[in-house]
């Protein structure tokens, strides 16, 4: 069904797609100029010119793995809620906190009502999209997660914080089918944070998708899905994107009692391992994933965005995943 | 009444000034090679002194030592147990922050102190009382994946992670530590054992020696364990009341025999509440106490703030506080 979806807005795919979650590591010379830009060091300007200079390097590097739909990298972000509020007004942006391990960001804070005000990936999405004839994902955080994962110091509570950003990022998920994106993917790895909640993330996606002309993913990971399987299949959204090899493919037993009813992007690499996976552990992978939805339905990426790895790793990884779909599809055709 | 001004676990270990990188810097180093564990240890030592010095300069009368050297409240002692690896992310609790889940493969035994050494830094640099404070049994069993058959069971892995903390605790009390805080907030999960969660306390308490046990429960509401956890022997039962509005009222009503930890201060949220809503709280909640001392802290460890609003939270409590200090 979501095939034709995609053969409707013009978009045909082989089998087995395979896709990025969003975002790749940033070169060094755009690490170190984002910190001299930090310090003030160098301009604007500059910092874009290296950014587009990154960007064009993740497309190529797609493109000659053979990446069948790309991503943007997200070298121009430093975090995919903070991006968004920098961005929005009624955000002020907080000093640093903790995520995990030895990784921070800056977690924003909503002081006043949250509005969307000019695209905000748009630019990005239309240059990534110019440098390739492959299909590139426009890529937003969801509302249940921007909410979930700022201070909120004016709304009276989670559920109207929630759905006032619904209202304003519909707003870019406009402006990106305006500019020609097709394939939109909206984050919401915040989904299983507190299970009661399944029904007001649901409420807000409705708002944020609801008759808009695109494919739609939703990426989510690193929480307990089994609370809210298959509760959140209700999600209008056609494809969700899962990391399933950090937690060790334990998904799949839920997908056998309840069927998968959406197509289903598999993350078949861990993206918190430095260790490369081989294409047979990956290859097990994706057969795996294929007991549990029609061939038709399975897309396949990394678990998570590759951010955190090294560039040689993130390839690496990338270079695996398309060996074994390439094993995978032969022995299916 | 003594009302005692404390925090409730962590402190954040970075803040915006290069000083206040250092630990984030050196750990970075060191994945690359560049840096030794020594040089870590001396980065922790640096920002332990100042999460410590920021809460006394904040009005505390106990402080913590900032829970800084701690990868995540899970880890830090499962990890450090013979018997366990350490596997993928897990969000802890409904907040921001992932733990990484420990998988047991062999028979779980300690083989040297955790927090002594932790302890003894903290107190060497701190002018202040230092309360340490550990993960419960029941928290660390039930955030375990099992590989190992035996520990398939749930009680098995709440006795022998007792068994191992209840040896931290006898050491900490040993040291002349006064007052030792256990978070098990997993006790707050819709399917909890409260019996096994229970004997988990129990093998802690038999080896407070001197010390005071102070059992704290945070993301979630209580109210409904409130007459529950007031048979626990422990000396204080810390409380969460950002999740339930009903539990100053039942606690108004139903009273306490033990010392309460009143976490009215929301930890999780930089907005500072009215104070006219926590001074009403307060003067409801401290006459029911029927203890000589209680506790104000925030709701949860401070290290889901950035720095500057831990900072200013603390601030928030102890001004609110000094009004009922007799």
């Amino acid at each position: 069904m979501s095939r034709e979806k995609l053969r409707a807005l013009g978009i045909d795919l082989p089998l087995l797609p395979t896709t990025s979650v969003g975002s790749f590591p940033k070169p060094e010379e755009l690490q170190r100029a984002r910190a001299q830009w930090a310090r003030g060091l160098i301009s604007r300007d500059e910092l874009e010119r290296l950014e587009r200079r990154a960007t064009e390097f993740w497309i190529r590097t797609q493109e000659e793995l053979g990446i069948d739909v790309l991503v943007d990298g997200e070298q121009y972000r430093g975090d995919m809620v903070t991006y968004f509020a920098e961005n929005m007004r009624g955000f002020e942006i907080g000093g640093l906190v903790r995520s995990y391990g030895n990784r921070y960001y800056r977690k924003p804070i909503i002081v006043s009502e949250v509005r969307w005000e000019r695209p905000i990936t748009v630019p990005w999405w239309r240059f990534a999209q110019g440098l390739t004839t492959r299909p590139v994902k426009g890529m937003l955080t969801g509302p249940y997660t921007v909410m979930d994962w700022s201070f909120n110091e004016y709304y009276p509570d989670r559920r109207a914080t929630c759905l006032a950003l619904a209202r304003e990022i519909r707003k870019e998920v406009e402006a990106l089918i305006e500019a020609g994106a097709r394939i939109i993917q909206i984050d919401e790895p915040a989904l299983s944070v507190r299970p009661s909640e399944l029904g007001l993330a649901r409420e807000a996606m409705q708002i944020v998708t609801e008759g808009l002309p695109a494919y739609f993913i939703s990426h989510a990971c690193y929480g307990a899905f089994e609370k809210i399987y298959p509760d959140m299949l209700a999600l209008p959204v056609d494809n969700f994107d899962l990391e399933m090899s950090n937690s060790n493919l334990d998904l799949l037993e839920h997908f056998k009692r309840f069927p998968f009813t959406k197509d289903l992007s598999f993350g078949v690499v861990d993206v918190h391992s430095h260790v490369i996976e081989d294409v047979e552990t990956v290859v097990a992978r994706i057969r795996q994933g294929l007991e549990v939805v029609p061939t038709e339905a399975l897309w396949i990426d990394p678990d998570c965005g590759l951010k955190t790895r090294t560039v040689e790793e993130a390839i690496a990884k990338l270079r695996v995943i398309v060996e074994a779909v390439t094993r995978v599809r032969a022995a299916l055709a | 009444m003594n009302l005692i001004l404390t925090n409730a676990g962590s402190y954040p270990r970075i803040g915006d000034s290069p000083e206040l990188q250092v630990l984030r810097q050196t750990l970075a180093r060191f994945d690359r090679g560049e840096a030794s564990e020594a040089d870590i240890r001396r980065a922790e030592d640096e920002m332990v002194r100042r999460a410590i010095t920021e809460q006394i300069e904040a009005g505390l009368d106990v402080v913590t030592d900032g829970q800084i050297r701690w990868y995540d409240p899970i880890s830090h002692l499962a990890g450090k147990l013979r018997g366990t690896k350490i596997n993928g992310l897990l969000r802890y609790f409904d907040t921001n922050f992932y733990f990484r889940q420990p998988v047991i493969v062999d028979r779980l035994v300690r083989e040297r102190p955790i927090l002594l050494e932790e302890y003894r830094y903290a107190r060497s640099v701190s002018s202040r009382p230092v309360k340490p404070v550990l993960t419960g049994p029941y928290t660390l069993a039930v955030f375990s994946l099992v590989e190992r058959g035996e520990y398939r069971d749930l009680e098995r892995r709440v006795e022998d992670y007792a068994a191992a903390l209840a040896a931290e605790v006898a050491e900490l009390a040993a040291e002349g530590v006064e007052l030792i805080q256990v978070d098990e907030p997993a006790i707050v999960l819709e399917d909890a054992a409260f019996d096994l969660f229970a004997a988990g306390i129990r093998a802690l308490a038999e080896a407070k020696g001197a010390a005071r046990l102070a059992l704290y429960i945070s993301f979630g509401d209580v109210s409904t364990l409130y007459a529950q956890l007031q048979e626990l022997p422990v000396d204080v039962l810390g409380l969460d009341f950002t999740y339930s509005p009903q539990l100053v009222e039942r606690v108004a009503v139903e009273g306490s025999a033990k010392a309460l930890g009143l976490g009215l201060i929301d930890g999780r949220n930089t907005k500072l509440e009215p104070e006219a809503e926590v001074t009403a709280a307060l003067e409801r909640l401290l006459p029911a106490i029927h203890s000589d001392v209680a506790y104000l802290n925030p709701s949860t460890g401070l290290e889901f703030l950035p720095r500057d609003r831990a900072f200013r939270k603390l601030r928030h409590l102890v001004t609110i506080g000094m009004r009922f200090k007799s």
